[in-house]
C-alpha cells in the first residue's frame, strides 16, 4: 500500500478525533467554560501569566513537545508489524493522549495553573508528589541514557554526521550571541545557520570522524562509549549555561529542521509513491517480546507520554486565555506528536528498503530491529529526501543529522531537567546542601544516567534500545497514569463520568505493570551480571512506583481525597482557582 | 477585526528546550520556585511585561499578544499572511524577518520599533498612532 495513502488515513482519523471526541471530552467531560477566569487573566503579570491568542500558545506547546522520541518507539515497534504500531498510535492519540494531554491543561486551569505534581499532592494525597519526583526522576535518567547511547550509535554509524553536528554548538552559540548583542531579527541568521550546517555536510562526508582506534587506545571495547562520555561532559558544561546561550539559537534551527524534515517525509512520499514494504502483521520468531504489553511501552512519545502533562501544566496552562481553547492546544498538540510518530512509522516500514525480504531482513529479531532502529527511519528518511533529488549518501547523513540536532537537543534539556528534579528530591530529602548546589547537583544528574548509559552487554546497539528504551517507556506511562488519575479524581469531583480517563488509565497501568513483571523475570534469570544487579533492580524500582501509583490510583478515585469541589471543578477551598465568569 | 498588537519577547527570556521528554517543563517540575527560579526574570522582561499591561489597560480595543521569538510556528506565517494582504510577498518576507527581533512591537504584522528602545510610554504612543491609521 502506498505510504501517502496510509498518512492520508491517518490524518482522517485525527480530523474525526478532534472533531467529534474532543468536542465530547470539551462538552461532556471537562465542562468548558468560555467564561471562566483563566489563571492567565487572573494572575496576568505580563511575563509567565499571560492571556495568549490560542494558535500562539498551540506554536509554543507544540515545538515543546515534539522532538526525537516519538520516531524512535515507533521506529522499534515496527517489528510486530506496521498495523499494530500504527493502530496503538492512532488509537493511543485519539482515545488516551488527546484525554491526557487536553485534560491535564482543563485540571490545571481549575487549579490556578499549578503543575501536575502540586495538583497530586493536592487531590490524590501529600504521598503522591513524592511519587512524581521519582518517576520524574527516573523517566529522565533514562532518556538522557537513553538519548547519549542513540547519538553515540549514530556517530559510529554516520562518522559523516559527526562534524556537522559539533560545530553547531559553537555556530549556536555564535548566531545566539549575535542576535543578543546587536539586537538583530533572529530569523536570517538562524536560516543561515540551517545553511551552514547542511554544507557541513558536505565537509562531514568528506572527513568523517571515526573515534574507533582513540577508543581503542583508551581500552573502549565499544567506540560508542567514548561519545557517550564526552556528550555528557559536553551536556554537564551546557546545563549550567543560560538558556539564551545555546538552547535557544539551536532550538531555532532545530525548529527549521522538524519543518523541513516533515516537508522532506511527505512531500518525499508524494513524490516516490513509495509503498510499504513491512508486512502489516509481522509473524516475529518464537521468544521475541509480545505484543502485549510491549508494543504499549515501546511507543510512549506518539501514541501517550506523560511528560506532556509537564509541559500542559507547567507552562501552557499560565498561558490559555479562554477555557475552551485547552481542546485545541492540548488535543491537537497530542495530534502533531502522533503525526510524527506515523511518519517515522512510515519512513521504517516504506521508505528504508524496496522489497519485504530486504526489510525482514533489517527486523529479524527483536534486538536487531531495536538496535538498527534509529538508522532505518534515518535511512528511510534519507530514501525519501533522495525521492526529491538529493543524492542519497547526503540525503542519509542530512536525515542524520536532523536526529542528532534533536536527540542532543534533548540530552541538554534533559539533563537540566534532571538537576531540577534532583534539587527538588534533595529540598524534600532536608539534603540542603545538595539542593542549593548546582555542580553538586549537575553531576548526580550526569552520573546516574551516564553509568545506565555504559552498563556492558546487550549486544552491538547496548542495552539501550531493547531494553532501556521499554523501561524508559514504563516510567513515561506512569506519568501518564499519575496525570491520568488526577484527570479522573477531579471528574468524578465534578460528578461527571470519568471513564475517558479511567479506561486508558487503567489499561496503560495494566500494560505497565506486566511488562515491568514479565521483564523482571528475564533480568533475574539472565546470566549476564548487568542484568541481574543492575537491570533487575531498577525494573523492581520502577515496579515499585508503579504498584504504589496503583494504590494511590485506586485510594483516591474511592474518595481518599478530601478536598470539595463546585459543579464546575473548581476547588472550593481555594480562593485562587474558584469559579468566576469574565 | 481589531487590529493585533504582537510584543516579541526578548531573547532572555528563554526557559527551556524543546521536544518530547525534554521540552519546557521547569514550571512543570519545580515546585514552590525553589529550584533556580522558574519565576526568575530580568529587566528586558519586566520591560516588556510593563508595555504588555499598559497597552491592555489604555488600549482595550486592541489584540495584544506576547510571542516568543522562537515560536516560529505562529509568528512567521501569520506576520507574513497579514503584510502579504497589504504590501506584497517581498515585503511580507522582510517583515518576517524583522519580527524575530526580540523586543520587537508589531502592529498587524509590521515592526514599529522595540520595546527596549520605545521605553512603555514609546511603545503606547507609537501603537496608538499605527492604530488609528490602520483603524483609519
Amino acid at each position: 500500500m502506498p505510504a501517502i495513502v496510509v498518512a492520508a488515513v491517518v490524518g482522517v482519523l485525527f480530523f474525526l478525533g478532534y472533531r467529534y471526541y474532543s468536542a465530547f471530552l470539551a462538552e461532556r467531560i471537562y465542562a468548558l467554560d468560555p467564561a471562566f477566569v483563566t489563571p492567565a487573566h487572573r494572575f496576568n503579570d505580563g511575563m509567565d501569566f499571560v492571556p495568549t491568542n490560542k494558535h500562539v500558545v498551540f506554536g509554543h506547546h507544540f515545538t515543546s513537545v515534539a522532538g526525537a522520541a516519538p520516531i524512535v518507539g515507533p521506529a522499534i515497534a515496527v517489528f510486530w508489524g506496521w498495523g499494530p504500531a500504527l493502530a496503538w498510535i492512532v488509537l493511543g492519540t485519539i482515545f488516551a493522549a488527546g484525554v491526557h494531554d487536553f485534560g491535564s491543561i482543563a485540571v490545571s486551569l481549575r487549579h490556578g495553573a499549578k503543575n501536575i505534581g502540586t495538583i497530586a499532592h493536592d487531590v490524590i494525597s501529600r504521598r503522591a508528589r513524592t511519587l512524581f519526583l521519582f518517576i520524574i526522576f527516573f523517566l529522565l535518567t533514562l532518556v538522557n541514557a537513553v538519548f547519549a547511547v542513540v547519538i553515540g550509535n549514530l556517530f559510529v554509524a554516520n562518522p559523516g554526521a559527526v562534524i556537522p553536528i559539533v560545530v553547531e554548538i559553537p555556530l549556536a552559540i555564535f548566531i545566539g550571541q549575535y542576535i543578543y548583542r546587536t539586537r538583530s531579527a533572529a530569523l536570517v541568521p538562524s536560516i543561515i545557520g540551517v545553511i551552514g550546517l547542511y554544507l557541513l555536510i558536505w565537509v562531514g562526508q568528506q572527513y568523517p570522524v571515526d573515534l574507533a582506534p582513540l577508543a581503542e587506545a583508551i581500552g573502549f571495547d565499544n567506540p560508542r562509549n567514548l561519545w557517550v562520555i564526552l556528550l555528557f561532559a559536553y551536556t554537564f558544561v551546557a546545563s549550567r549555561l543560560p538558556v539564551w546561550m545555546l538552547l535557544q539559537p539551536r532550538d531555532y534551527i532545530n525548529s527549521h529542521q522538524l519543518f523541513i524534515a516533515l516537508g522532506v517525509i511527505g512531500l518525499g512520499m508524494l513524490v516516490g509513491w513509495n509503498t510499504i514494504v513491512a508486512p502489516v502483521v509481522n509473524d516475529v520468531p518464537e521468544g521475541s517480546p509480545s505484543i502485549f504489553p510491549f508494543l504499549f511501552i515501546t511507543i510512549a512519545c506518539g501514541a501517550i507520554s506523560g511528560f506532556h502533562s509537564l509541559v500542559s501544566s507547567g507552562t501552557t496552562a499560565k498561558q490559555i486565555d479562554k477555557e475552551t481553547d485547552a481542546r485545541y492546544v492540548g488535543y491537537m498538540g497530542a495530534v502533531g506528536e502522533g503525526s510524527l510518530a506515523t511518519g517515522a512509522v512510515l519512513a521504517a516500514t516504506a521508505g528504508v528498503v524496496a522489497t519485504t525480504a530486504d526489510w525482514q531482513a533489517l527486523y529479524p529479531d527483536f534486538a536487531t530491529a531495536s538496535g538498527g532502529a534509529v538508522g532505518n527511519f534515518v535511512n528511510g528518511v534519507g530514501v525519501f529526501a533522495n525521492n526529491l533529488g538529493v543524492p542519497l549518501d547526503l540525503a542519509i547523513i542530512f536525515a542524520a543529522v536532523v536526529v542528532i540536532s534533536f536527540a542532543a537537543t534533548t540530552m541538554d534539556t534533559g539533563v537540566r531537567l534532571q538537576r531540577y528534579i534532583v534539587q527538588e528530591i534533595a529540598e524534600v530529602a532536608g539534603w540542603h546542601k545538595l539542593a542549593r548546589n548546582l555542580t553538586l547537583s549537575g553531576i548526580v544528574a550526569v552520573a546516574i544516567p551516564l553509568a545506565m548509559a555504559l552498563i556492558p552487554g546487550g549486544g552491538d546497539a547496548g542495552y539501550t534500545f531493547g531494553v532501556l528504551w521499554r523501561l524508559f517507556g514504563t516510567t513515561n506511562q506512569l506519568t501518564a497514569g499519575l496525570a491520568l488519575t488526577v484527570i479522573a479524581v477531579w471528574i468524578l469531583r465534578m460528578k461527571r463520568n470519568p471513564l475517558p480517563a479511567v479506561i486508558p488509565l487503567v489499561f496503560l497501568l495494566a500494560m505497565t505493570t506486566w511488562a515491568l513483571f514479565s521483564q523482571f523475570w528475564d533480568f533475574v534469570q539472565a546470566d549476564a551480571w548487568s542484568e541481574r544487579w543492575v537491570l533487575a533492580p531498577l525494573d523492581a524500582i520502577i515496579f515499585v512506583l508503579a504498584i504504589w501509583l496503583i494504590v494511590e490510583a485506586v485510594g483516591a478515585l474511592r474518595g481518599g481525597s478530601a478536598r470539595a469541589y463546585d459543579e464546575m471543578g473548581s476547588p472550593l477551598d481555594d480562593d485562587t482557582t474558584t469559579t468566576s465568569t469574565r | 477585526m481589531s487590529v493585533r498588537v504582537v510584543l516579541v519577547r526578548p531573547w532572555t527570556d528563554a526557559h527551556g528546550g524543546t521536544g518530547c521528554c525534554s521540552g519546557e517543563a521547569r514550571d512543570g517540575i519545580c515546585f514552590d520556585s525553589r529550584v533556580d527560579g522558574p519565576l526568575e526574570h530580568d529587566a528586558e522582561v519586566e520591560l516588556v511585561a510593563a508595555a504588555y499591561l499598559r497597552l491592555r489597560d489604555e488600549l482595550p480595543e486592541l489584540d495584544v499578544q506576547i510571542v516568543s521569538a522562537n515560536n516560529t510556528a505562529f509568528l512567521l506565517p501569520s506576520v507574513f499572511r497579514t503584510v502579504r494582504r497589504r504590501r506584497g510577498a517581498v515585503a511580507a518576507l522582510r517583515e518576517m524577518n524583522r519580527a524575530t527581533t526580540a523586543g520587537s512591537v508589531l502592529v498587524d504584522g509590521e515592526r514599529v520599533g522595540s520595546v527596549l528602545e520605545l521605553g512603555v510610554e514609546g511603545v503606547v504612543t507609537e501603537v496608538r498612532r499605527r492604530a488609528a491609521r490602520l483603524t483609519g
